[in-house]
């Protein structure tokens, strides 16, 4: 795959004649619509945002263009700033090695024990929650979580409560509960996937040779589903350091992550500031999205089928 | 490969194995529970007669749904929601298989690169793609938000899906029946209108409908890019911050059961379309062969 890259650039044709050059130019015609949405649309409103962070909001609440580093220079001088991306990371990290733990205990499962057609179908179960919509399910928890919800009910019942708490809604605890719920799905699916080109065999092997079963599975299976794990990571963690939803949902004041940081700037029209701070997340995503571009197949959990 | 559990593979090598393949199967389960477990109470909540919804459920009753039939601010959301999801899935597709083609049949220098210019607005979060797009409407631009701005910003999500879709069935396009066609006097354009476009229509059938649900459930970049006039999930989600109203159980339930009927069918099509051509991939393998 990697190699055709290096061949397209290799074979830049020579000497472009003004017949070839209009029938490439033909060619590509049909990819025009598709390159306005994508510079008009995407790349250039991010470069707007980008030279936002950097000019100045004046006393009106315009955006002036004087180039200036105080936006960057404010949100790190400020704790509650600082510590809200800080927190972002730790739940995107407490979050992603939750679903990695859970899911790979599901997919372990269906990829050894039981047979391929009953995995497909299995597969399909865990899936379909994450077909419906996003907002809905965060939305579905409130029932769950919240004061009067039914966990606090069951909890009471039980005699474990005294009475309904906020335990469980309006801080980091439910965010972390409904944003684990809502990745789960993708981490399961991207795990499977590399579960089922592994050789089981390959373990009972190891441990004919002569190793534990801790030392096959760590030596013998985690290397060959590594590729699997770090796709599983970064399909979970990117989304959540740009999460609004559920934190706005189910977080309350308390569990605002980084994102909701972000659109307070904007509603009290703080935009250069905003665009500083939504400029460092998109930035941090580029970095990760390039640095684990390998292992980036999206059409393995978009385009399955 | 048989489709049955090779027995090597089950073999078990210690004391443990038997509890541990029970309790992975219990986990199974566990997991099936806690993914269905909040839906299913929405769902039973919005049968529930009090107007505190929680447990024990009380009625049945149908009247958050004879609420609902009579909220005109919401009935009026939902109409702009499928306009605007109808608006989007035509343009969205129609440019999206257009530039799949050029990503599969060459003519751009690096093809790779172009791959991961069109995942990164699907992975880019979408609360940035709002913002900048507000940003980018309301200051640069001086448009006022409207529909109009909530269309054009869910294009960037919906196009790239489209791509992606439609350029894994061209990939494995047999073009020797471009080129039968073309030996038979077809002109480049037949050959496509005739044999390409018939034989890729599942995907762009399929890739349309995903369309229809992603847009209909767009929370993030509406939000930001949006007027006035609410959308079904602005609308949801303006209640659920400000008050709950129990009809939203019912809303949501009938948006759930709409959007997972129509991903559903999508799925359905895109399978078996990879059915019928592993069916007849055997046999041109065997004359590939001969």
């Amino acid at each position: 795959m990697s190699t055709q890259g290096v061949g397209g650039v290799l074979t830049i044709s020579p000497a472009s004649s003004p017949g070839r050059r209009s029938r490439r130019l033909r060619r590509l015609a049909p990819f025009v619509p598709a390159g306005i949405v994508l510079i008009g649309l995407f790349f250039v409103p991010l470069t707007v945002m980008l030279a936002y962070s950097f000019w100045t909001t004046n006393a009106n609440l315009d955006v002036v263009p004087i180039w200036t580093l105080e936006n960057y220079e404010n949100f790190f001088k400020n704790a509650t700033y600082v510590r809200t991306l800080l927190k972002t990371l730790i739940i995107g990290a407490a979050v992603t090695a939750t679903c990695l733990v859970m899911a790979f205990a599901v997919a372990y499962f269906l990829a050894r024990y039981i047979s391929r057609r009953w995995a497909r179908l299995a597969l399909l179960v865990i899936i379909v929650p994450f077909w419906s919509s996003y907002l809905l399910r965060v939305y579905s928890w409130q029932a769950i979580l919240g004061e009067k919800g039914v966990l606090n009910q069951v909890l009471v019942g039980l005699g474990l409560l005294s009475e309904p708490s906020r335990l469980f809604i309006y801080n980091d605890i439910g965010t972390y509960i409904v944003l684990t719920y809502v990745y789960l799905p993708f981490a399961v699916l991207v795990l499977y996937s590399a579960l089922d080109r592994f050789d089981f065999t390959q373990l009972t092997a190891a441990q004919d040779l002569g190793a534990r079963p801790d030392q096959a599975f760590r030596h013998v299976l985690v290397p060959q589903i590594r590729a699997g794990i770090i796709t599983a990571s970064i399909l979970v963690l990117i989304p959540i350091l740009g999460e609004y939803l559920t934190p706005s949902i189910v977080g309350g004041a308390s569990g605002l992550l980084i994102a909701n940081l972000i659109s307070n700037f904007f509603k009290n029209a703080l935009f250069s500031e905003g665009a500083a701070v939504g400029f460092m997340i998109v930035a941090l995503v580029t970095l990760l999205l390039i640095a684990f571009r390998r292992y980036l197949r999206v059409e393995e959990v978009y385009a399955r089928g | 490969m048989a489709d049955e559990v090779d027995p090597l593979e089950t073999m078990p090598v210690s004391r443990n194995a038997g509890a541990v393949r029970w309790g992975l199967r219990a986990w199974f389960g566990v997991i099936t529970v806690f993914l269905y477990m909040p839906i299913a109470f929405m769902i039973a909540f919005s049968f529930d007669a009090s107007t505190t919804p929680g447990l024990p459920i009380q009625g049945p009753t149908l009247h958050w749904y004879d609420v609902m039939l009579h909220n005109r601010v919401l009935l009026r959301a939902v109409v702009n929601s499928v306009s605007v999801a109808a608006v989007v899935a035509v343009l969205s597709t129609v440019i999206g298989t257009m530039a799949a083609f050029v990503l599969v049949r060459g003519g751009l220098r690096y093809p790779n690169a172009m791959r991961v210019v069109f995942t990164l607005p699907i992975m880019v979060p979408g609360v940035l793609i709002g913002i900048s797009l507000l940003i980018f409407f309301s200051r640069a631009l001086h448009l006022p938000l409207s529909l109009g701005t909530v269309v054009a910003g869910q294009l960037v999500l919906t196009v790239p899906f489209v791509v992606i879709i439609v350029a894994a069935r061209l990939q494995g396009f047999d073009r020797a029946l471009e080129w039968a066609a073309a030996d038979l006097g077809a002109s480049p354009r037949q050959a496509i209108r005739h044999i390409v476009l018939p034989l890729i229509s599942p995907a762009i059938m399929a890739g349309a409908l995903i369309v229809v649900t992603l847009s209909i459930d767009e929370f993030l970049v509406t939000w930001f890019t949006i007027g006035p006039q609410p959308t079904l999930p602005t609308y949801i989600y303006t209640q659920v911050r400000f008050g709950v109203t129990p009809e939203v159980n019912a809303v949501a339930t009938v948006m759930l059961l709409a959007t997972l009927l129509i991903f559903g069918v999508a799925s359905l099509i895109l399978s078996r379309a990879t059915r019928a051509r592993r069916r007849v991939a055997p046999v041109r393998a065997a004359e590939e062969d001969a």
